[in-house]
């Protein structure tokens, strides 16, 4: 018996992937994560950690279950939830049609491995692109602008709340991309990039986002002017002259600033943490604030 | 000027090393990005939960922007907020003191998870191998295992020294200094760079039509501040401004 007729005998057929299965392999991703970032590889052994159970289950044959070990092990990088997600999804379903095209002796009908890897590859970016912006920067601030007067007053739910939220909401709408991608296959990218419901959550929370940064801005940010003159023998507070005028006018100049800085000058958060601090230690001295 | 017992320094550093080894997965996702469970885990192991908690709030507004692309950041909130809150806690400092303390430190140990990576580029070689050989117990090793491993060796000794022999030295010099004008200085970088991380996300959402929102918000919350609204009111007023404007947007559209 040669290798290609043992590929088609039934105990060699790939086994169905199940719902638990996707919810396994999405476990393991999000478990490793980030804990074996490299620089050659990123986090591609978090992807093959994440998949192996799926790619035992389509492989019965061991070389073939090694090649596609071996193919998972190159150079992966993105977002956990919105990449690592939808491409965990992508990927089963990927590696399923392989399987079974090879079980089924159609081999010039399996997804190649160079198409599996370009799916991943040009996928992750624009994805990644997307998560970071949605659940770092939007979705877990949502939750600590709403828990931070918790901590301001001293209570530990400050802390608890956004990281117990944050967690449970990201891990279960990553599960939905994981089935979202294994369904749709290839597609589904398509679907997340321009799908109007997709488009239509991130606007609503954008403007989520944005109202809560304005709140925050308006509650936290500590800017006054400490300068006082005297004129005529009438003493003026600096201060009491702008809250006269528009109450947290320097607030609202600093936070602006810094976003125009990042406008003019290139979003490079650690300059703009330099030209801050710098600008405010002159002012202070100056004790203009 | 109290100091920390070798037990305490060590259950925080441990945290520390958890959080930054990303062992639990994606939950460490904002326990890194975020000061405030390592905060609230500070004030447990100091036994001054409530002012651990004034202080990290402090902190969290400077590292409101902290997104992190490609998983780099420019500054480490965790570490940032072990060292500063156990610092200004120690000290009896105010929230703005801690800020100043925190944001030279972080700095500091984004260096830390660069080397980090360093390590485990070459600890993982051997996973090569062990994908070729379908060498599950191997892959597990290396994926999980070691890495945790390198991330203890690395974090574990670094901030117990930072804390146990740095804090009280830092605490006594920012006493010895109270009342002068660098302290009138650090509390002015302290109380104005919230700024930063809240137009870091402006950025990011980066939808200027949108920030009109922002700007209802934030004069909202100046011209309403006597009515003391807490922030759970004005999210949900945000939600539903939302959905409106979801709701308009989409009318537009051809059926």
């Amino acid at each position: 018996m040669n290798a290609e007729e043992k590929r088609q005998t039934p105990e060699n057929y790939p086994e169905p992937i199940t719902k638990k299965d996707l919810l396994k392999a999405w476990s393991r991703w999000w478990w490793a994560n980030e804990i074996p970032h490299t620089f050659d590889r990123m986090v591609a052994p978090s992807f093959l950690f994440g998949m192996m159970p799926i790619l035992k289950k389509l492989y019965k044959d061991k070389k073939d279950l090694s090649e596609a070990y071996q193919r998972h092990l190159l150079f992966f990088n993105t977002q956990a939830i919105w990449g690592g997600g939808t491409l965990t999804g992508i990927t089963a379903s990927l590696e399923e049609s392989r399987a079974k095209a090879f079980a089924e002796g159609k081999e010039d009908e399996a997804p190649s491995p160079d198409m599996i890897n370009n799916t991943k590859v040009g996928l992750m970016g624009a994805l990644a692109g997307i998560g970071d912006a949605i659940d770092s920067g939007t979705v877990q601030y949502i939750f600590i602008a709403i828990a931070l007067p918790w901590a301001m007053a001293g209570s530990p739910i400050g802390a608890l709340f956004p990281f117990i939220c944050f967690t449970l909401v990201t891990y279960l709408y990553g599960y939905y991309f994981v089935r979202m991608g294994y369904g749709l296959g290839r597609n589904a990218a398509k679907e997340i990039l321009a799908g109007s419901r997709i488009k239509t959550m991130i606007d609503a929370l954008s403007v989520l986002g944005l109202f809560m940064m304005g709140i925050l801005a308006g509650s936290y940010v500590k800017v006054s002017s400490s300068l006082s003159f005297t004129l005529s023998e009438k003493e003026f507070v600096l201060q009491d002259i702008l809250d006269s005028i528009l109450p947290g006018l320097l607030p609202l100049l600093t936070v602006l600033g810094v976003y125009l800085y990042f406008d003019k000058k290139g979003f490079n958060i650690t300059r703009g943490l330099l030209w801050l601090t710098g600008t405010l230690i002159v002012l202070g001295a100056l004790r203009i604030l | 000027m109290a100091t920390l017992s070798v037990g305490q320094a060590l259950i925080i550093a441990i945290w520390v090393a958890i959080v930054m080894s990303r062992g639990i997965g994606y939950a460490t996702l904002t326990l890194r990005f975020s000061p405030l469970m390592t905060g609230l885990v500070v004030g447990i192991v100091t036994g001054h939960i409530t002012e651990a908690m004034i202080i990290t709030a402090a902190i969290q507004l400077v590292y409101m922007g902290a997104v992190a692309p490609g998983g780099a950041l420019p500054s480490e909130p965790a570490i940032a907020a072990a060292i500063a809150v156990t610092v200004a806690v120690l000290g009896d400092f105010t929230p703005e003191k801690a800020v100043a303390i925190a944001v030279p430190v972080g700095i500091l140990g984004s260096y830390a998870y660069q080397f980090r990576f360093f390590l485990n580029t070459f600890a993982l070689r051997i996973l090569d191998k062990y994908a070729a050989e379908v060498n599950d117990r191997g892959i597990f090793t290396s994926v999980i295992i070691i890495p945790i491993v390198i991330s203890f060796i690395l974090y574990v000794p670094l901030v117990f020294v930072a804390l146990y022999f740095g804090a009280p030295v830092v605490a006594d010099f920012v006493n010895s200094i109270s009342d002068g004008p660098v302290i009138h200085v650090l509390e002015v970088v302290g109380g104005g760079l919230a700024a930063l991380g809240i137009a870091v996300i402006m950025h990011v959402i980066g939808k200027k039509e949108l920030l009109l929102f922002f700007f209802l918000a934030y004069f909202m919350s100046v011209a309403l501040k006597g009515l003391e609204i807490n922030t759970v009111t004005y999210a949900i007023f945000g939600a539903i401004l939302a959905g409106l404007y979801v709701l308009f947007t989409r009318k537009k559209e051809p059926a």
